[in-house]
């Protein structure tokens, strides 16, 4: 070997060694890729924001309550509830006011109309959502999927005809202070004795049903909305979803209540929303604020 | 039992969703819907990757816990199927699933969702193997052909890996064998910290 072949070797190795050296520092700096530098582990998790997002935040309430709580919520309110009644039923039983001194008149038959088209709309609304619910039961498939649409359309129905009666309504519901005397003695309903109850025109468990059914019903449409529209981000529809079930269930116990305190808990009371007049009588016990003109 | 598993080998995957448009042909998946997609991180910087994702056949699937009529359910081979004929299209599957794999035809009575569509593993559906109608709804049944997803199949680098988890993971621990990890293989960093 002679001299100059010798240089040019060693001068061969050199370079070798600063570009492997260079190599490897750029690798360190990850300013290349190098593959199977990272662990795979770290390798997936580079992706876990992009893909999962949040999913962590409602996600996870969600799948731990739509199994099994939701549902055991929405059996309790309509098994419990009617149980309850009934036991009140037979123990207390219901109150009767004679019409013998004339009767008042309540409520107009414009008052009227909007109510029942918000009874119609509102009882196939509760229906439907308890059938979607309880969907596993009656074995899905199209039936529950054409009254899923049933529901939509309710829902639209009754959003508008909602505003309506709350604007006719709003003025008489708003709280006073013998509301809460009204609740403590739970609307004079323990005893079938005629005491003078409490209220004005509406008592404290009708407005809270007219505040539930009306900014409660306005949630509801516009989770509704947002379920049915799939307008937003996944985790924003997790959180309509987990409202829409809890304040779902709360308007299905008040709507029971609702039925049993027109239908059974004062005799002939659902005579009033039809022809508009309540007795005298009952009017100065259960609404004994109200003023009578 | 096998239990089926994809894989996708994010060092191996190029973004060129093959796998989506395979899919999508393969089992005449109406437009808007997307059984799978890939998503791409650092796009057009130093460490860009991509990664094919669609439904992952979870083991305790969150769709299944929480569907309102019990219209998806677990094959013995792990695959996650929906019937279409159960489903009321009510979403609670896609607000439940971390991926974002159920999708939703639209168009249908005012607006309203159909029954949910999802990755199948191209293994058809809950009617008759090969039928029109097994067809028509679910797409390709290849698993029962004895073929792999369409996806995987037709990968064109093998990033994205479908079969019985065994052997898929036995292909993927290869690999990352040969591609030598060196001081930067798994547990380097958490056996000798900082060096």
């Amino acid at each position: 070997m002679n001299r100059s072949s010798l240089v040019l070797y060693v001068f061969f190795l050199l370079l070798c060694s600063i570009a492997a050296a260079a190599g490897m520092a750029l690798c360190q700096n990850q300013f290349l890729f190098s593959p199977g530098h990272e662990s795979i582990t770290a390798a997936f998790s580079q992706f876990k924001g992009t893909i999962v997002g949040d999913w962590n935040h409602y996600g996870r309430l969600f799948i731990e309550w739509q199994p099994a709580l939701f549902r055991a919520i929405f059996f309790w309110t309509i098994i419990g509830l009617p149980l309850v009644f009934l036991i009140h039923f037979i123990a207390i039983g219901p109150k009767d006011f004679s019409h013998e001194r004339g009767e008042v008149f309540y409520f107009s038959s414009f008052t009227r109309l909007v109510h029942w088209v918000a009874a119609i709309f509102f009882s196939l609304l509760v229906l439907t959502g308890l059938a979607v619910v309880f969907g596993k039961t009656f074995g899905g498939g199209s039936l529950i999927r054409s009254l899923r649409y049933v529901h939509v359309v309710s829902a639209l129905v009754f959003t508008v005809d909602a505003a309506v009666l709350f604007l006719i309504w709003v003025r008489d519901m708003f709280p006073a202070p013998y509301d809460v005397k009204w609740l403590l003695i739970l609307g004079g309903y323990l005893s079938k004795a005629k005491r003078p109850v409490p209220a004005g025109r509406f008592n404290a468990g009708q407005k809270a049903w007219f505040w539930l059914s009306t900014i409660g019903g306005g949630f509801m449409a516009w989770t509704g909305y947002q379920m049915f529209s799939f307008g937003v981000e996944a985790e924003a529809l997790r959180l309509a979803a987990i409202i829409h079930n809890f304040l779902g269930a709360a308007l299905v116990g008040f709507f029971i209540i609702h039925l049993y305190m027109s239908l059974f808990a004062i005799k002939g009371s659902l005579r009033s929303m039809i022809t508009g007049f309540k007795p005298r009588e009952e009017v100065e016990i259960m609404h004994s604020r109200y003023k009578i003109h | 039992m096998a239990r089926m598993k994809f894989l996708c080998d994010v060092e191996r995957c190029i973004n060129c969703n093959g796998c989506v448009i395979a899919c999508k042909q393969g089992n005449n998946i109406p437009v808007g819907i997307n059984r799978r997609r890939v998503v791409a991180i650092n796009e057009g910087r130093p460490g860009e990757r991509s990664v094919s994702i669609s439904c992952m056949h979870c083991s305790d699937a969150p769709c299944i816990a929480v569907c309102p009529v019990k219209a998806i359910y677990q094959r013995e081979d792990g695959i996650v199927l929906v019937n279409k004929d159960i489903c009321i299209g009510c979403g609670y599957c896609f607000m439940a699933c971390p991926f974002g794999a159920p999708q939703f035809p639209s168009g249908q009575v005012f607006g309203a969702r159909g029954a949910m569509d999802k990755c199948t593993f191209c293994a058809g559906g809950p009617v008759e193997t090969f039928s029109e109608k097994e067809r028509k709804l679910y797409g390709q049944n290849r698993i029962a052909e004895g073929k792999p997803p369409l996806c995987a199949a037709m990968c064109s680098t093998k990033a994205l890996l479908a079969g019985d988890a065994d052997v898929i993971s036995d292909i993927y621990r290869k690999r990352a064998f040969q591609r030598g990890g060196g001081a930067g293989a798994w547990g380097w960093d958490k056996a000798y910290k900082g060096r």
